[in-house]
């Protein structure tokens, strides 16, 4: 394969860079030059740049940031709100807390053009609880960046006002969803909120938000920076820009990488990550994180990493997880674990995730104790076909999603191992 | 004018005011939509899941209850995919439920049941072990929660949050775990915890009060006015005629009180079971000798005596403030115009705090009609005030004191006093339901008198609004009359025998 992918880092720019998160390495490096041009621009000049750039959400949805950001009313003057979620809790995901740890200013350079963008004055970063080094680190570069004037009542002399707060979570996956963060934050148990009204109309404490995903708050100072049509040069026409993927199973080198979207992911596999190790092959990929769809080995092949290619195979690039299961791993226990954690998570105020998630773990629960029944799979896939698109939130989808494609394209393995486990 | 937009729904076009849900405007044109968390008295959750209905070109179901009717919007409740989703979310809801109903209250008024038999109909093809939940929680004085039949619907804990404001419920735990609950060492205190039982569309919540006691398929249900205050909450009354018993008492929506009653309110049938009444009329001979009679013997005891009287100066009326407007009008007709008595004392509970309020529906008034006593003293020539005149009885001189006793004797803490007071007077003639009155040896004279539940006639409420009794249940008390009846009785004597 030719190597005609970019090599441009954006989000990891800074990754082994001596002293890597310090305020003065950040700035030596281009670091703020973003939010001084953005400060020279008109908010609404902003919005346009970044839908030009054609940036997509990064937390999963894939959803224009641009045009999220255009959805907050303009001649609004009322408190708005910028929140960074950090919440980075979808399993086989590690990306943002690895962008925190290259360099944690990135993250509120883009926070701060943000608020610019929309007339936001206030915003705060959602973490997970278990990253007790990331908060550490994103707590230190609000402080430097107070001190340097890049926070504060008037930045850089600018007139502009903004400041920023920091929170950890409690641990609950479901805080990850927008406007469960948003009841989090409001200190409220951890349940996403009915829609419509949409965070951008009526977010955090009812007040217009904009929720963005930590890589899509950390691509935005390079934009600006380089402008959009630099950022379109990369990856593919309709995924432009360049993505974090999370690379885990039995292959030789595991951990992220950032690579222009449109990526061949036989060529991150076999090339960037070295293979498998030896003695494992591929027998399937998750490849956007635990919710979604299983792909076989067979539908890698000629496989690129970018939104649109990776749906036309059922399945979705989710938050760029890109989990390799080899064919050492029982798919039934895959499907087992999977079902678990969103019985587990499911935050229980809808009633087809509440029940369908229980009922779901239940049954594996009985396959896995050897009281497995021969129409179980036949009912874990009406089941989750009926848990699909009937939620508030998308935990229902995301449990419902890879169950029915895990039965669908493994089946014949787990009738096999009831049959087994039956006869055991 | 506000606003209107119109919609096709199942194929209609209906116009209704902007921001109007599909959910309300489907309620408002009769067409079923199922649903459980949806509430017209609570704010929208969106969490049952039930009420999914097809819009034309939008990918996916839409829930009814949080969706606003726009222009052209064309909502089908009915189609395939709809009904799927409907049995699909009454399945999943039916996945943990213990299916207890044979031992459950709720049975034969539960969302669960009904539904399952206009929308569900499946084989269940749950097979594993269901998840088990606390059961018979003491969640407050009137309450029995079992979280196991509770489908998390949440209308009780938005109840809490919005209705009273005490917050006393919350969800707790998360997924299949999740459980409804009062927070560490709390309970609900307040007085409206029973509409908590009739807002829960499955047996979670059940009533102390009403718990194994009936059937509900036995019970009938009558609208009525609650007599408990002077607020004049719209009530339905649940008695069982074929044992001339009564069981409970439910808000039934209304203008003064909405969706909502107290649970003061709750408790006015307790007063109109036979074991609490008085069953008999009394009549007391020359010798002084008391006997149990029946009705025409009361009449003619009472109507000699008033007789043989100066009503002017002789006969006085204590009139309690929880009956009828109608009832009053025909008493003053005959006594006041008919006869010219002009000793009339209004009978008042001397504790009563009458402008106290709890900011919901609870009055310090605890008589349905004072307004209406009112007004029938003033028409009967009486400018009056609210006032306890108890106190004048027993100096008025009256020889014959026709006392209207209050109905519900839970709501005058001071009556067995009073009732003793007026047995030491010459002659009272007790016109009341109190079984009390019977059991009193020294009671001279009493007419056994029909409940709220079982006349018709008006209520005038603390802001002159009328509220009604319109369908009354057969009196358990065999002899009971309401006022009108026994003025009637007592005129059609005195003509008999050539007085007017």
């Amino acid at each position: 394969m030719g190597d005609t992918f970019t090599k441009v880092k954006i989000t990891t720019a800074f990754e082994g860079k001596p002293n890597a998160r310090a305020i003065k390495t950040y700035v030596d490096n281009d670091g703020y030059a973003g939010l001084k041009k953005a400060l020279g621009m008109q908010p609404g000049q902003i919005i346009d740049e970044v839908k030009a750039s054609g940036l997509r959400g990064r937390g999963g949805a894939g959803f224009p940031t641009g045009m999220k950001w255009s959805f907050v009313p303009k001649d609004d003057k009322g408190a708005k709100y910028i929140i960074c979620n950090n919440d980075e809790s979808e399993p086989g995901t590690f990306k943002d807390r690895y962008i925190a740890e290259c360099n944690p200013h990135m993250i509120l350079e883009g926070m701060i053009i943000a608020g610019f963008a929309i007339g936001a004055n206030k915003g705060y970063i959602y973490t997970r609880c278990d990253f007790f080094d990331e908060i550490k680190w994103l707590e230190t570069a609000i402080r430097e960046a107070y001190d340097a004037g890049f926070l504060g009542d008037n930045i850089l002399g600018s007139g502009f006002k903004f400041h920023i707060d920091h929170y950890a979570g409690a641990g609950a996956y479901i805080c990850g969803e927008e406007t469960g963060l948003l009841s989090s934050l409001e200190g409220k148990k951890g349940q996403p909120k009915l829609k419509p009204p949409f965070p951008a109309i009526s977010g955090y404490l009812h007040r217009p938000t904009i929720v963005n995903n930590t890589e899509t708050l950390a691509a935005v100072p390079w934009i600006i920076n380089h402008g959009a049509a630099a950022h379109k040069t990369m990856g593919t026409e309709k995924s432009p820009g360049t993505k974090l993927f999370c690379l885990s199973g039995r292959v030789k080198r595991p951990g992220v990488y950032e690579l222009p979207l449109g990526y061949p992911i036989e060529k991150l596999i076999h090339e960037d990550a070295g293979g498998m190790l030896p003695g494992y092959n591929i027998k399937a990929c998750i490849p956007g994180g635990s919710s979604a769809p299983i792909l076989t080995a067979e539908e890698l092949k000629g496989l690129t990493l970018d939104y649109e290619a990776i749906a036309a195979k059922g399945s979705m690039l989710g938050s760029g997880a890109i989990m390799i299961i080899d064919d050492s791993m029982s798919m039934a226990e895959l499907l087992k674990v999977t079902v678990e954690f969103y019985h587990h998570e499911s935050c229980g105020q809808c009633t087809p995730c509440r029940e369908g998630t229980g009922w779901l773990a239940n049954i594996m629960t009985g396959i896995m104790a050897g009281e497995g029944k021969k129409d179980d799979l036949q009912r874990m896939f009406e089941i989750s076909r009926n848990m699909e698109g009937k939620t508030i939130c998308a935990l229902s989808d995301a449990a419902a999603m890879p169950t029915k494609s895990i039965v669908t394209k493994f089946g014949a393995e787990i009738a096999d191992f009831i049959e087994r486990g039956k006869r055991a | 004018m506000s606003e209107t937009v119109t919609f096709k729904l199942n194929g209609k076009d209906i116009t209704v005011s902007k921001g109007t849900t599909v959910m309300e405007a489907a309620r408002r044109e009769n067409v079923e939509i199922p649903h459980f968390c949806w509430h017209p008295g609570l704010s929208v959750a969106g969490v049952c899941r039930f009420c999914m209905v097809k819009v034309e070109g939008r990918p996916k179901l839409e829930i009814a209850c949080n969706l606003q009717a726009t222009n052209g919007m064309d909502v089908k409740t009915d189609t395939d995919e709809a009904k799927s989703a409907h049995k699909w979310a009454l399945e999943f809801h039916l996945v943990n439920h213990p299916l207890d109903c044979p031992i459950c209250d709720q049975a034969g008024e539960c969302g669960l049941q009904d539904y399952y038999m206009s929308v569900g109909k499946y084989q269940s093809q749950m097979t594993r072990p269901k998840v088990l939940k606390p059961k018979m929680l003491d969640v407050g004085r009137d309450l029995v929660l079992d979280t196991e039949r509770c489908i998390l619907c949440s209308r009780c804990v938005r109840f809490e949050e919005e209705v009273t404001k005490t917050g006393a419920l919350g969800i707790f735990d998360r997924g299949d775990r999740a459980i409804i609950g009062t927070y560490p060492g709390e309970k609900i205190e307040h007085n409206y915890q029973t509409n908590l039982v009739d807002i829960c569309p499955v047996g979670a919540f059940t009533s102390r009060d009403f718990r194994f006691k009936q059937r509900v398929w036995f019970l009938k249900d009558k609208p009525a006015t609650c007599p408990g205050c002077s607020t004049g909450c719209s009530v339905d009354v649940f008695g069982k005629p074929e044992t001339r018993s009564y069981f409970r008492i439910k808000p039934r929506k209304g203008e003064a009180n909405g969706h909502w009653m107290c649970d003061k309110g709750r408790h006015m049938y307790s007063h109109l079971n036979q074991d609490v009444r008085l069953r008999t009329a009394l009549t007391t001979d020359t010798k002084g000798r008391r006997h149990d009679t029946n009705f025409a013997g009361a009449i003619e005891d009472l109507g000699k005596r008033i007789a043989a009287v100066n009503p002017a100066t002789d006969i006085a009326l204590l009139v309690s403030a929880q009956h009828t407007s109608e009832e009053y009008k025909s008493l003053f007709n005959f006594f006041v115009q008919e006869l010219g008595v002009k000793k009339v004392f209004q009978w008042r509970e001397p504790t009563e705090k009458i402008d106290s309020f709890d900011g919901l529906l609870y009055r310090g008034d605890h008589n349905a009609n004072t307004r209406g006593l009112q007004n029938e003293l003033k028409e009967a020539g009486f400018a009056t005030e609210v006032k306890n005149e108890f106190d004048f009885v027993a100096g008025s001189g009256a020889k014959i004191v026709i006392a209207i006793t209050p109905e519900i004797p839970s709501t005058c803490p001071s009556l067995e006093k009073q009732l003793n007071h007026l047995t030491e007077l010459d002659f009272v003639s007790f016109w009341t339901s109190a079984g009390s009155v019977g059991d009193n040896k020294k009671s001279k004279h009493a007419l056994p008198m029909k409940g709220f539940a079982e006349k018709k006639g008006t209520f005038i409420n603390h802001d002159g609004k009328p509220g009604k009794l319109e369908s009354p249940f057969p009196c358990p008390v065999v002899d009971g009359r309401d006022i009108t009846e026994i003025v009637a009785a007592l005129k059609s004597w005195r003509h008999s025998h050539g007085s007017r």
